[in-house]
């Protein structure tokens, strides 16, 4: 079996990964999605593309290109730092896209009445917008952040010593194959239902309050 | 208190508004009607600059707009503090509770303290009638309630005029009497009020003058009275037969 103490690391660096990268992913999502929405229509376009190009490119492709092709002598990119940057790029493009749907789906009253009251566009976005905008993408911003946890596993491909790479590592050492990954399932399951509940419980909460 | 000259607007080919002017005083209560599409709404909306006019000039107060040239951030912040709006879909923000509907842009925007605004907010609640609501949240709330709330939300910026834009439409008859005894309480507290509205009770009882728009002009305006029962537009007298016989 795995010591426990090796198996505690994997869960730390697996949650390291995904966190980082999920975090990234929702403060660099902010300035993509008022891009992505801006008045100009070319930087609507440019910033469109920017997100196709983003989402369009596999996470474990991201990764090697960010540890394989961006570490070179002058730019030393480590493992976990490639893995969590590359993940961290495609969140920040589906976290976006995911912003823009909170976004739209405020109704365009709720400017004019904050304008009427005499709002600037920061107040707009920060007090009616942006609170109204998060309650919508709660629980698909959750539903994403289950997805990366899941692909946090894809930093296996680099030596990253988190869940994936020590089931790996297991099966092949022992003789065991199947043991070591129905352990790692579990880990992964384990780790994804705290998340769901957060997320189911705070959008039941929110709701309540809003909702008709 | 209010002075418009001239005020264009159109989208593409349709003219919206064709060249409208109108002088309001101070204490007025206007009542603005007329068929779907004749104006009045825009209307409305240029004199807070939620619709941006081609041309022409709005003073409200002591700001004025001269069109089309740029408008400095300044002078709308001041315009949008001088007059406050209802809106026809009230637009109460749904993620706060009816006292922080009232109280954030006294806060945000006055720079009121806290406890002013709360004070503040608690009065004007009183006044429409709904202290009681203070902690509710607006999709508990009927739809007369939450136009109530609105105005409350309105007066909360101590604005010196006020624009109604359908205030009533878009409820039951019977809910839509509770947010004209509001008003009714505004007019006689000497508010300057534009109301855009099919209400012809309130017109008739409440305006001191009525001001008839079709095809994006006024074509008849004067005493109440006068315009809703003995019209000399022809216009005017197909649109109020129309609403009368409905």
């Amino acid at each position: 079996m795995i010591p426990l103490d090796v198996l505690g690391n994997a869960i730390v660096m697996t949650v390291v990964i995904t966190v980082s990268s999920f975090l990234i992913g929702a403060i660099l999502g902010v300035p993509l999605v008022l891009l992505r929405t801006s008045r100009f229509g070319v930087v609507r376009v440019l910033t469109r593309a920017l997100i196709d190009v983003l989402r369009g490119v596999p996470p474990v492709v991201w990764i090697f290109i960010l540890y394989f092709g961006v570490s070179s002598d002058v730019i030393k990119l480590d493992p976990l730092t490639a893995a969590i940057g590359g993940l961290g790029v495609i969140s920040c493009a589906y976290l976006a896209e995911i912003y823009r749907g909170g976004l739209l789906s405020v109704h365009a009253g709720q400017t004019e009445a904050a304008q009427a009251l005499g709002f600037g566009q920061v107040g707009i976005f920060t007090r009616i917008v942006a609170p109204q905008a998060f309650r919508v993408c709660l629980p698909s911003a959750a539903t994403y952040g289950i997805g990366l946890l899941k692909d946090s596993s894809l930093a296996s491909t680099i030596g990253v010593a988190e869940i994936a790479f020590r089931a790996t590592a297991q099966a092949r050492s022992g003789g065991d194959g199947i043991t070591p990954f129905v352990i790692a399932g579990v880990l992964y399951i384990a780790l994804s239902m705290p998340l769901a509940y957060l997320s189911r419980t705070l959008d039941t909460k929110l709701r309540m309050k809003v909702s008709v | 208190m209010i002075s418009v000259a001239n005020l264009k607007k159109s989208y593409g080919d349709h003219t919206v508004l064709d060249g409208v002017s109108i002088e309001i005083q101070r204490g007025e209560v206007v009542a603005m009607i007329g068929p779907s599409g004749a104006g009045k709404s825009t209307l409305l909306r240029c004199l807070n600059l939620l619709e941006r006019p081609d041309s022409g000039r709005i003073t409200i107060g002591d700001t004025v707009v001269d069109l089309p040239a740029k408008i400095p951030v300044r002078t709308l912040e001041t315009l949008r503090k001088t007059a406050g709006m209802v809106f026809q879909s009230f637009n109460l923000f749904p993620h706060l509770s009816v006292l922080r509907n009232v109280s954030l842009a006294q806060e945000y925007v006055l720079g009121r303290d806290a406890k002013a605004a709360h004070q503040r907010s608690m009065e004007l609640l009183e006044r429409v009638g709904l202290a009681d609501k203070a902690g509710s949240y607006p999709a508990r709330l009927s739809g007369g309630q939450q136009q109530r709330i609105a105005i409350a939300r309105a007066l909360a910026m101590e604005p010196e005029v006020m624009l109604f834009d359908e205030p009533t439409s878009a409820l039951d008859p019977e809910l839509g009497l509770d947010v004209l005894a509001v008003m009714r309480e505004l007019a006689a507290s000497g508010m300057t009020m534009v109301v855009v509205t099919h209400e012809i009770h309130f017109a008739q009882d409440v305006s001191d003058r009525v001001v008839m728009m079709a095809d994006g002009g006024i074509i008849e305006q004067g005493d109440p009275a006068q315009v809703l029962s003995s019209p000399a537009n022809p216009r005017t007298q197909r649109f109020l037969k129309a609403v009368i016989d409905r």
